[in-house]
């Protein structure tokens, strides 16, 4: 998985696709399937980015290439981060994404502005059933540790 | 003299080890692993194996290193 700088996505998808193609096609690999898996909202800002693109690849390369080619990674400014990790195969449904994405006639979505805030989905609608159940049990995320001592009540005899 | 104990946490509802293997791209579920300062709940908690609780670290650290989850909630 590589994390692509929306700045180039912003200018061409396929120029951008091609950023990852060629670093694999140069090192001796051969990119199987390749497709546009997201675009998000980072967890935290990667190279001052708070905004970038996921694209999921599945490859085929000898493994003696792969320090080179992560060597190459970190230098490009346009690949903010990676991920790469051994696959057993390759899922089916990879192939039909890939080729849906290649096809002629699909529009990458242009990426939002990099401060464009998500509005926060709305909280789902409670049960009643649900929520008398509820009532009966315990809270999972009660604090824990020892009680407050209790105060020294005197009972009169 | 026995000191004042509460009752463990129960595991999270609805978790074993027959769920689908934890993946790094499965955000939304490994958030349920997490708490509130993003750090991955125990395998009392999880209710998983050993091996189905290695699984979940790795995948909770793949997808911190790619930005989809936070070092720090």
């Amino acid at each position: 998985m590589f994390l692509l700088d929306n700045a180039v996505v912003r200018e061409d998808w396929k120029k951008a696709k091609a950023v990852i193609h060629d670093a694999v096609a140069k090192h001796g690999g051969t990119v199987k399937t390749s497709r546009r898996w997201d675009e998000r909202r980072l967890a935290y800002p990667i190279r001052g980015k708070n905004r970038a693109t996921y694209v999921l690849c599945y490859v085929d390369i000898p493994g003696a290439n792969l320090p080179v080619l992560r060597r190459e990674l970190e230098l490009s400014e346009r690949v903010l981060r990676y991920l790469i990790l051994a696959a057993d195969e390759i899922p089916a449904a990879e192939h039909e994404l890939s080729a849906a994405e290649n096809a002629d006639g699909f529009v990458v979505p242009a990426p939002p502005p990099d401060d464009v805030i998500e509005p926060e989905p709305a909280p789902a609608p409670i049960d009643p059933v649900e929520e008398i159940l509820a009532e009966g049990e315990l809270p999972d995320d009660r604090p824990r540790g020892r009680r407050p001592e209790r105060a020294n009540v005197e009972v009169a005899p | 003299m026995s000191r004042d104990r509460r009752a463990p946490l129960p595991p999270i509802s609805g978790r074993n080890c027959d769920d689908a293997w934890p993946d790094y791209k499965d955000v939304e579920n490994l958030k349920r692993f997490l708490n509130g300062s993003a750090q991955i709940y125990s395998r009392k908690r999880t209710g998983y194996c050993t091996q189905c609780q290695k699984a979940l670290k790795q995948a909770v650290k793949r997808a911190r290193h790619i930005g989809l989850l936070p070092f720090v909630g």
